[in-house]
């Protein structure tokens, strides 16, 4: 507990936590309000379905997503880049439990700031779209654990920063690699049918999408799969830093 | 306690250390010298198990580093003074390390105003100068109140007033039992802090010893001598064994004499002398002498003193 104590301490002394953290909130909930009021027009052409009444919270999450990757990537990269990891290891020289400690904080700061988010953005976003009574009531079936995925979603990306920036050690090579993972499904996309799905549905914001969706896309692996690949990257990443830096010249 | 047992470390193909053995004693400050890029740095980070050796082992009161736990209760360690995020403040730095091995605020309060900090204690980092950040530094290694200490340069950067009060510092922590390691690649600062030297270059080991006979070992000891008939005398001294050497200034460097045997057979002869002057050498030369061989980065040409 000392450890995770320590780690908090210096998340909150620095500014780029509140910044990363404000951009990511803002991001997440002002975008939404412009998507909800986007998508509250009436269909122009008659028989065109109307977009999922959960992907304004959700497709502004992929905005926000980046900043809270940057704040994961920043824990490690910092200390890489001024040489305070030696002080860090040296204070614990058990390095996983700084892993651990760090992973924790972090994990723990972006899942209240997520959830919160998600839950401003469905409350503002629903009352903006049953105006046009395409809302969808948090009592109906599956809403409730789609918007807590929506929450969820900011705290993957920061672990998923936290691990590559414990890889990396640089913080721009870290942030490249984060936007890198996030924009996977673009370019996989590029891909021919099928192989482009085959594929996609294996990436952190497609798997996202799905666990997010009030209706799941019948293309893609069922909510239940889509949330393992979810969890899976930030783990991996994760697990790869435990791996390396405890092995690794400090 | 600090031991070194044929600690080597290799990154590639280039030795930094090899077959490094050598012990640092409690009560006394141990100076650890050698040129840049000699290996002091990388001995300290094996010590502190920052960095895995290739082969032997580094040992802290018989224990490799990484075995002990709460290690800054046992050993304080400045490496990379400004090895700090700027963002944050002096307090809230030292107190997120002191955290991490449940010492408390108090305790870097305390440490704060030993070094002199504490009226600077909640300015941003990025603010401070090398010198603050050297204090900084050495609040950190004391803050848990370790037997052992390991430094790394650091007087660099430091005014007189603190390095002064750093030798002062190390003096204290030394008469109190505790170990203490400081490296430097200058001889002219050990030689006014430390009471024990290990010497290095590339990476082995040149010398464990005293200040004290570091100096007596050195082969470098002379008379100086002036007079208006230097050459007569020159020739006299030749003649009675003695080697001379000529100073740029005209004076004579003898050695294989002693003074009164010189100013003797100068009087003998009716030779008139105007200074005559035994000469120890400095614990800088000595050092020169020592690690002439295992200089990386020498200028190429020595120009004459």
């Amino acid at each position: 507990m000392n450890v995770v104590a320590s780690e908090w301490i210096k998340l909150r002394g620095v500014r780029s936590t509140y910044w990363t953290l404000l951009i990511a909130a803002g991001t997440a909930i002002g975008l939404s309000i412009v998507l909800a009021y986007a998508f509250a027009t009436p269909p122009s052409k008659a028989g065109q379905t109307p977009p999922d009444p959960l992907l304004a919270g959700f497709a502004s999450l992929e905005y926000a997503v980046l900043a809270v990757g940057v704040l994961g990537a920043l824990t490690f990269t910092s200390e890489y880049s001024t040489g305070l990891i030696r002080t860090t290891f040296a204070a614990v020289p058990r390095r996983g439990v700084v892993l651990a400690a760090k992973a924790a904080v972090v994990a723990a700061v972006t899942l209240v700031i997520g959830e919160l988010a998600a839950w401003v953005s469905f409350f503002a976003d629903q009352t903006i779209l049953n105006g046009h009574h395409l809302g969808v009531a948090l009592s109906q079936p599956g809403v409730p654990g789609a918007v807590l995925a929506d929450g969820l979603l900011l705290c993957v990306c920061a672990l998923l920063g936290l691990g590559l920036g414990a890889l990396i050690r640089h913080t721009a090579g870290a942030v490249a690699a984060v936007a890198g993972v996030l924009y996977l499904p673009a370019l996989l996309q590029a891909l021919p049918a099928p192989w482009n799905d085959r594929f996609g549905r294996f990436t952190l914001i497609t798997a996202a999408e799905q666990v997010t969706r009030h209706q799941p896309s019948l293309t893609q692996f069922a909510p239940a799969i889509s949330l393992v690949v979810l969890l899976a990257w930030p783990a991996a990443a994760v697990a790869g830093a435990a791996l390396v830096i405890t092995r690794r010249d400090a | 306690m600090i031991e070194t047992q044929e600690l080597s470390k290799h990154f590639g193909s280039v030795a930094a250390v090899t077959d490094l053995s050598f012990a640092v004693r409690p009560g006394h400050v141990t100076g650890f010298l050698g040129p840049n890029g000699a290996g002091k740095t990388t001995t300290m980070r094996l010590i502190l198990g920052l960095d895995t050796p290739t082969s032997g082992r580094a040992l802290i009161g018989g224990r490799p580093y990484r075995a002990i736990v709460r290690p800054l209760r046992q050993v304080g360690a400045l490496l990379d003074a400004s090895a700090v995020h700027p963002g944050r403040t002096a307090f809230v730095h030292l107190w997120s390390i002191a955290r991490s091995n449940g010492i408390g605020r108090a305790r870097v309060a305390e440490m704060l105003q030993l070094t002199g900090l504490e009226a600077v204690a909640d300015r941003r980092l990025k603010g401070f100068s090398l010198g603050m950040k050297q204090r900084l530094g050495i609040a950190t290694a004391l803050l848990g109140d370790p037997a052992v200490l390991v430094f790394d340069e650091p007087v660099n950067g430091l005014d007189t007033e603190g390095i002064r009060w750093l030798r002062q510092l190390f003096k204290t922590l030394a008469a109190e039992g505790r170990t203490i390691l400081v490296s430097s690649h200058l001889m002219s600062e050990m030689a006014l802090t430390a009471d024990h030297l290990v010497i290095i270059g590339r990476g082995r080991l040149i010398a464990d010893t005293a200040v004290d006979k570091l100096i007596d070992a050195s082969a470098h000891r002379d008379v100086l001598v002036r007079s208006p008939r230097a050459a007569d005398l020159r020739a006299l001294l030749a003649e009675h064994g003695a080697r001379v050497a000529d100073e740029p200034d005209g004076a004579l460097a003898v050695t294989g004499s002693t003074a009164p045997a010189i100013g003797d057979l100068a009087a003998a002869h009716g030779i008139a002398v105007h200074e005559l002057t035994p000469r120890h050498a400095s614990l800088e030369a000595a050092y020169m002498e020592l690690t002439s061989d295992s200089t990386d980065f020498r200028t190429a040409k020595e120009t004459p003193a």
